[in-house]
């Protein structure tokens, strides 16, 4: 069997940093735009000073939303909501013009998914000042997607680094909450999660390490009692329902192992122990994907970067990273449902 | 010719005797500072012949061990002898493991030694012996604070190349780490921080940058109060000081090449934040620094490892750094060592 052809909805995303260029970059890369049927939501303006910036010219047709269909495999098309004159805005600074052409943008990528009219989206990044002038309400991509979607069952983030991958139990909470919100079905959910998404790639048996909370892992409880009592049942939870999973592990050591091909993910308790290590290691190739939604999401890790915007040096590597990682998440839901 | 470094026994029972030969072997590999043990020097040369590592032991006093260094690992013998086997700590080896801690830091002292490294300890067994100190910092502490009549408030630093941070809380429960941190201890641990980076690291405005305890920073607040309450408020304090802080920072956007090479040393609000990235960039030869003692004292930033001492396969690197890093901050050229950032 052929492997099914996704469609990929890109959403632009904010205006006056790097986003444009490096979309403009990624829609220059014709032996990637073959492997999906794209569409692209926004303003063609910005897209053509994201061009210029990044001294390159796609050609790419313009649609309307109501013609997304005429996107097919290494022709994209653009839905132009003329919604942003390039020229109202000022590169680097955060703005809600340009948090609110964002915000409509991401918008109408999720109802185009929600009407099963696309099978993936991918957003460039967002400025979080920028959204908060312009009305978002959301603390983070996931509840906003989650709530534009309609969706309640569980779904949470995602980070991959070249191979490997990262998940986290508990996410953007105060670190004073982390400790009270570890339950031993919630890490066995976020296991059982992991392993799925993982599966999703293409995975049969994904191996998953599982961070400790406590300084080494607790240390036989002497540092706090949650790796006993919490974590450690949990992994045995997991083991007894087939997962390749261990731990829980010091926290600081686990990338050694995991980045040496120990492990294909490492389970974090908490939004910095994972943090920390993935964006060290790779700053500009992460991705972040939103799991368990009815379409996967992804995104480059990187922010707007508005200290380089317009120097046409931003890096695409992490757009393009999200980008393969989406039609490979797609694709491989196309054909679990043909089969 | 300056001081020998002084090197201290530790947990004979570990693989602190392992890596103490290993590292002397490679004195040429590595051009290593003379330094001399303070270590039954039978006990020392037993362990390089189950090691299958023939060296030559000299038992001499401080100020003949730089002479001896290259032809012989240069020991000061405290005449306690040590049988502990590897692996098998017993406390009959504790009087000797702190003997060697209180020789050594009388050396330093008095200047006969240049600075001291130590090599782990294993408090359990220290503990044993009726010594009361809450850890192998807290004693040193106690003993300058005896030598000189003055409290010593101390700092730990864990020291690489790459990277250089300070956790604020060590070890403790993660769930205790908010209702520990108070905005004097973040500005006093600074302040040790700030002072000892300029006057031993030769670091003449050192730049430290001060992480948020939540993620993001608390996003203004919106995710946890501390970030706005307290860490704030001690960076300002500091710079208020005249010194140069910044933060509260967000701790996943702080690590990367390009935000370090915007400070000299990153001060962590609990343990992980600080060990995270610095175990990540630099697992094998990050070097613990003690900062705040009235001497230069380093140690290897890992434990005894009791699991493979005696049989070779302990890795001398750490404590190789931690004796290098020791010289060239006493020697008083220090700016190449915290340099490469």
């Amino acid at each position: 069997m052929a492997n099914p052809i996704p469609r990929i909805c890109i959403a632009m995303g904010d205006p006056a940093g790097i986003s444009p260029e490096v979309l403009a970059k990624l829609l220059a890369r014709s032996d990637l735009l073959k492997l999906a049927c794209v569409s692209v939501i926004g303003d063609r303006r910005v897209l053509a000073e994201g061009e210029t910036v990044a001294g390159v010219k796609s050609d790419i047709a313009v649609v309307a939303l109501a013609e997304i269909e005429q996107a097919k495999p290494g022709k994209p098309v653009f839905v132009d909501l003329r919604h942003l004159d390039p020229a109202t805005l000022r590169q680097g600074e955060a703005s809600a013009a340009g948090g609110g052409f964002a915000m409509r943008n991401f918008r109408e990528a999720l109802l185009l998914a929600k009407s099963g009219r696309v099978d993936g989206v991918l957003f460039t990044p967002l400025n979080k000042l920028a959204l908060k002038q312009a009305g978002n309400p959301y603390p983070d991509e996931i509840r906003w997607a989650a709530d534009v979607l309609e969706w309640k069952g569980p779904c949470s983030e995602y980070n991959r680094l070249d191979d490997l991958w990262n998940a986290r139990v508990t996410s953007h909470e105060p670190l004073r909450e982390v400790p009270g919100m570890l339950t031993r079905e919630r890490i066995l959910c976020a296991i059982d999660a992991t392993a799925a998404m993982l599966g999703a790639t293409g995975m049969a048996r994904p191996r998953i390490a599982v961070a400790g909370l406590n300084p080494h892992a607790g240390e036989g409880g002497v540092f706090g009692r949650e790796e006993i009592d919490i974590i450690g049942p949990a992994v045995e939870d997991g083991r007894r329902r087939g997962h390749a999973v261990e731990g829980p592990f010091p926290a600081d050591t686990i990338w050694i192992k995991a980045r040496r091909g120990d492990y294909d993910a490492v389970l974090s308790m908490y939004h910095d122990q994972g943090q920390i290590a993935l964006k060290l290691l790779g700053f500009e190739r992460g991705v972040t994907i939103l799991g368990g939604l009815p379409v996967p999401i992804a995104t480059p890790a990187h922010g707007t970067a508005y200290d380089i915007a317009g120097r046409g040096i931003a890096d695409p590597s992490a757009t393009i990273k999200a980008f393969e990682t989406l039609v490979a998440l797609a694709a491989m839901r196309l054909a679990l449902a043909a089969a | 010719m300056s001081a020998p470094l002084a090197l201290t026994l530790g947990e004979p029972a570990g693989i602190g005797p392992d890596i103490t030969i290993a590292a002397w072997r490679r004195r040429g590999e590595f051009g290593l500072p003379p330094f001399y043990a303070v270590v039954d020097a039978d006990f020392l040369a037993q362990r390089a012949e189950r090691l299958q590592l023939p060296i030559r032991v000299t038992s001499v006093e401080p100020e003949a061990a730089a002479a001896v260094f290259a032809s012989a690992l240069p020991v000061v013998s405290l005449g306690m002898r040590v049988t502990a086997q590897p692996g098998r700590p017993d406390h009959s080896s504790a009087p000797a493991a702190i003997a060697s801690i209180r020789r050594a830091v009388a050396d330093v002292m008095a200047g006969r030694a240049a600075a001291l490294v130590t090599n782990p300890v294993a408090k359990a067994v220290l503990y044993q012996a009726g010594f009361s100190a809450p850890g192998h910092t807290e004693y040193l502490a106690q003993l300058a604070q005896q030598a000189t009549g003055k409290p010593t408030p101390t700092a730990m630093m864990l020291w690489s190349p790459e990277l250089a941070v300070v956790p604020v809380t060590i070890h403790l429960p993660l769930r205790e780490v908010p209702g520990r941190l108070t905005v004097e201890l973040i500005v006093d641990t600074a302040r040790i921080v700030a002072r000892d980076l300029e006057a031993r690291f030769g670091v003449a405005r050192p730049r430290l940058a001060i992480a948020g305890l939540n993620p993001h920073a608390g996003e203004a607040g919106a995710l946890g109060e501390e970030d706005l309450e307290l860490v704030a408020p001690a960076v300002e304090r500091l710079r208020a000081d005249g010194i140069d802080a910044r933060g509260p920072l967000a701790a996943d956007v702080m690590f990367h090449a390009a935000a370090r090479s915007t400070y000299d040393v990153a001060l962590c609000m609990y343990h992980d934040q600080a060990l995270i990235p610095i175990k990540t960039l630099a697992f094998a030869h990050a070097v613990n620094v003690t900062l705040g003692l009235p001497f230069v004292r380093t140690s290897p930033d890992h434990g005894t490892a009791f699991d493979i001492a005696g049989t070779g396969r302990a890795d001398p690197s750490s404590l190789i750094a931690a004796l290098r890093l020791a010289a060239s901050i006493a020697s008083g050229a220090p700016a190449a060592a915290a340099s490469g950032r």
